[in-house]
C-alpha cells in the first residue's frame, strides 16, 4: 500500500539547507497500524507529511497504492487526501464557529460524495465516536478530548483506506488521550490502516509496528506485540 | 466542491463576522448608491431640461446674431457675449412677409434692478413685442399681456414674473396697475404671468419682466439692434424648409452671397433638444464616473479585509486542503464570499439610492413646486448590480489567489 525508497526532504531556506530525510525505505500493508517515533527533529512530522501527501519529497520515491507521488498533479493528490485519507492533528484544528456537525461534514464537501448521501454519513461518523450527544454544539464549546474524537469523525467520514495521526493525544490528558487511542485501535481492528507519529512510548506501543526515526534515518523497525494491559487498563 | 456547499461556506463565514461584513460592505453601499443617485439626478435634470425647451414649442425657430458655429458644443459669437448688431427690424419686416413663418418677434435683454417703494430687486428683463406671448406659449395668470400698440408706441407697460411680485410687493397685494423702476424709467405693470420654472434661454420666468421692445430698446439699453429673433414656423410648412427661407431672406437682406460669411444662426427646437440632450448626457456621465471614485474606494476596503481574512484563516485554508480542497476551491470559496459582500452592498446601495431619490423627488415637488422629473433608470440599477458584482470579482481575486496558494503544511502550522 505504501512503499518509500531512499526518500529524501531538504528544506532551502536563504543559503542554508536542511536534510530534514536522508534516504527512508520501508513499506506499510494495508490494515496494519504503524507508529513512526523519533525525538524532536527526528524528521518523523515531515515523512508522514509526504505520506499523507501534504508534501512532496525532494528524492526517493513514495508510491501509494502502486502510484508514485511524482506521477501526480496537484489535484490529483488533493483528490486522494479526500477519498484515501483521513488526518488527525495533534492541535485537533476544528473550524471553532462550526457545530461538530459541520465539522465533519467538511470532507464531503470536497468529495464526489452527493448531498443527500451525506447526513448517513456524518452522523455514523460522530455516533463511532460516541458524541451523537453533541452534534449540534459549537466545536468551541467541547472539551480538548471531545475535539480530537471529532477530528476522528471528520477524517472517517469519507470511509479511508489510511488514517495519518500525527501526535493525536499531544494536547490531550492521559485519559482524553487513552480515549483517543482505543478509537484509533478499533479503527483499525474495522480494517482501516493506521499511520501514527508519536513521541510517546506507551502511544506508539497501540501499534504492531514501531518505525524509530532519528536525524532523517530510521534508526530500527520493531514488531511488537500491542499493548494488551494498557489497553485493559481502559475496559 | 459544488456551487451551492461553496455558496453556503461564503455565506456561513460573511455572516459569522456580521459587524465586519457590514462595514466591509459600506463602502460599495455608499459607491452604489451615490452612482444611483447622480444618474438619477442627471437623468431628472435632463428630463426637466428638456421639456422645458419642448413646452416652447417644436415650430420655434430662434435666430441668433453672429455666425453659426461649426462645432456642436460651440455656440454663435453673439451668444459667447460678444456684442453683433446684424439683426435689426428689417429683418423683422422682412420675415414676416414669408408665408412659411406664422409669426415673428424680436427680443432684447438686459439685468436692471426693479424697484418698487423701498423694495429693490435685480432681474433680467426682456424687451419684445406682443407676439411673443404666443410664440413662447407664456400664459397669462393675472391681468393682460402688453398688446402691439402698446410696442409701437413705447408704451411703459410690463408683465412680470409671479415670484418676483410676490417679492417686490408681497403676498397679499395686487400687483396689477402698480408701478415699479427700472433704471429710472417706470412701468406699469398691467399682467402677471402664471407660475412657470425655468423658461428657455434660461431665464427665470418666475423673476423675470417682460416690456416692449421699443421702450427697452431706446430707454434702457440705448440700441438699435436685437439679442435674438424668434420665429413660429408655419405649421403646414416643414421647420427645416422654414429654417431654409429664413436662411435666405436675411442673406438677401444682409448682401450675403457666400453662406459661409453668414452674420446670423438659426437654430430649432430640434437642435437645441439635441445640443442639450448630448451636454446633460454627458454631465450624468461625468457625475456618475465621480461617483465611481468612491465605488473604487469600496473595493479597495473588501480587497484589504479579504486579505485580512485569508491571514486569520490561514490554519482553516490549511485544513481544508489536507482533507481534499483543490486551490480552485479555496479560489472559489473566497471570491464568492467577496462577490456576495460586494454584491449584497449593491442591492443595499440601490435601495437606499431609490429611497433617495425619492425623497429628493418628494422634497422638489412638495416643497419647492419644481416640475421634477422622478427618474429611477433601470439601467442604473442593472449598472449598479453589474458594477458591485465586477468589484467583487476584481477586488477578490487577489486575496482568493493568496488564499488559494497557501501550502497546507505551512498553512497548518501558521499560529
Amino acid at each position: 500500500m505504501i512503499e518509500v525508497k531512499d526518500l529524501k526532504k531538504e528544506y532551502l531556506e536563504e543559503d542554508t539547507s536542511t536534510q530534514a530525510l536522508r534516504g527512508v525505505t520501508f513499506s506499510i500493508k494495508e490494515g496494519e497500524f504503524v507508529s513512526i517515533m523519533g525525538p524532536s527533529g527526528s524528521g518523523k512530522s515531515t515523512l508522514l507529511h509526504i505520506l499523507s501527501f501534504l508534501d512532496r519529497p525532494s528524492g526517493g520515491s513514495y508510491k501509494f497504492y502502486d502510484r508514485s507521488i511524482d506521477d501526480m498533479t496537484d489535484q490529483e493528490l488533493a483528490h486522494v487526501r479526500n477519498k484515501d485519507m483521513g488526518f488527525v492533528f495533534q492541535s485537533f484544528n476544528l473550524l471553532s464557529r462550526l457545530t461538530v456537525y459541520e465539522n465533519v461534514e467538511i470532507p464531503l464537501l470536497y468529495s464526489d460524495i452527493p448531498p443527500v448521501k451525506r447526513e448517513k454519513l456524518i452522523e455514523e461518523a460522530i455516533k463511532s465516536v460516541g458524541l451523537e450527544e453533541k452534534l449540534y454544539t459549537e466545536a468551541a464549546k467541547l472539551s480538548g478530548g471531545q475535539k480530537q474524537r471529532v477530528a476522528i469523525a471528520r477524517a472517517l467520514v469519507t470511509d479511508p483506506n489510511v488514517i495519518f495521526a500525527d501526535e493525536p493525544t499531544g494536547n490531550l490528558d492521559s485519559q482524553s488521550g487513552l480515549q483517543v487511542m482505543k478509537i484509533l485501535e478499533s479503527l483499525h481492528h474495522k480494517g482501516h490502516t493506521v499511520v501514527l507519529v508519536t513521541h510517546e512510548t506507551q502511544t506508539a506501543e497501540f501499534a504492531n509496528r514501531i518505525i524509530r526515526i532519528k536525524d532523517g534515518l530510521i534508526e530500527s523497525e520493531q514488531l511488537i506485540t500491542p499493548n494488551y494491559v494498557l489497553r485493559g487498563a481502559l475496559k | 466542491m459544488i456551487f451551492k456547499d461553496a455558496f453556503k461556506t461564503a455565506t456561513h463565514s460573511i455572516s459569522h463576522g456580521k459587524m465586519r461584513s457590514i462595514l466591509t460592505m459600506l463602502g460599495i453601499v455608499i459607491g452604489i448608491a451615490s452612482v444611483i443617485i447622480l444618474m438619477s439626478i442627471g437623468q431628472s435634470a435632463q428630463s426637466l431640461i428638456l421639456n422645458q425647451v419642448e413646452s416652447i414649442g417644436s415650430n420655434l425657430i430662434i435666430i441668433m446674431p453672429g455666425a453659426p458655429s461649426n462645432g456642436k458644443f460651440s455656440s454663435p459669437a453673439s451668444a459667447r457675449g460678444v456684442v453683433i448688431t446684424s439683426l435689426r427690424q428689417n429683418d423683422i419686416n422682412a420675415l414676416e412677409r414669408e408665408p412659411s413663418i406664422s409669426a415673428v418677434t424680436s427680443l432684447v435683454n438686459g439685468q436692471a434692478s426693479a424697484i418698487y417703494g423701498n423694495n429693490n430687486v435685480s432681474v433680467s428683463y426682456q424687451g419684445t413685442t406682443a407676439d411673443m406671448f404666443s410664440i413662447r406659449n407664456l400664459s397669462i395668470g393675472e391681468g393682460f399681456q402688453f398688446s402691439k400698440a402698446d410696442v409701437d408706441s413705447a408704451n411703459h407697460v410690463a408683465v412680470i414674473g409671479p415670484d418676483l411680485a410676490t417679492t417686490l410687493f408681497g403676498p397679499y397685494v395686487d400687483p396689477i396697475n402698480k408701478t415699479i423702476r427700472l433704471k429710472n424709467v417706470s412701468f406699469r405693470i398691467v399682467g402677471l404671468l402664471a407660475k412657470g420654472g425655468i423658461g428657455a434661454f434660461g431665464v427665470d420666468q418666475g423673476n423675470t419682466v417682460i416690456i416692449p421692445s421699443t421702450v427697452a430698446q431706446n430707454e434702457l439699453l440705448g440700441i438699435s439692434y436685437f439679442n435674438a429673433i424668434l420665429v413660429e414656423a408655419n405649421p403646414q410648412y416643414d421647420v427645416n424648409f422654414v429654417k431654409s427661407r429664413i436662411s435666405f431672406i436675411l442673406q438677401q437682406d444682409h448682401g450675403i452671397t457666400n453662406p459661409n460669411q453668414d452674420d446670423f444662426s438659426i437654430e430649432t427646437q430640434a437642435d437645441i433638444l439635441s445640443i442639450l440632450g448630448t451636454i446633460t448626457s454627458v454631465l450624468t456621465l461625468f457625475l456618475a464616473a465621480i461617483a465611481s471614485i468612491s465605488l473604487v474606494v469600496g473595493g479597495i476596503g473588501i480587497m484589504n479585509i479579504m486579505l485580512v481574512a485569508v491571514t486569520e484563516r490561514t490554519r482553516e485554508i490549511g485544513l481544508r486542503k489536507a482533507v481534499g480542497a483543490t486551490n480552485r476551491d479555496i479560489l472559489e470559496q473566497f471570491l464568492i464570499e467577496s462577490i456576495l459582500l460586494t454584491f449584497a452592498g449593491g442591492v443595499i446601495g440601490i435601495a437606499i439610492g431609490a429611497g433617495v431619490v425619492g425623497l429628493i423627488y418628494f422634497v422638489l415637488s412638495t416643497f419647492f413646486s419644481i416640475g421634477w422629473v422622478f427618474a429611477f433608470p433601470i439601467s442604473a440599477v442593472i449598472l449598479g448590480l453589474v458594477v458591485s458584482g465586477i468589484t467583487g470579482i476584481a477586488f477578490g481575486i487577489y486575496p482568493a489567489r493568496q488564499a488559494a496558494r497557501k501550502n497546507p503544511i505551512d498553512a497548518l502550522r501558521y499560529e
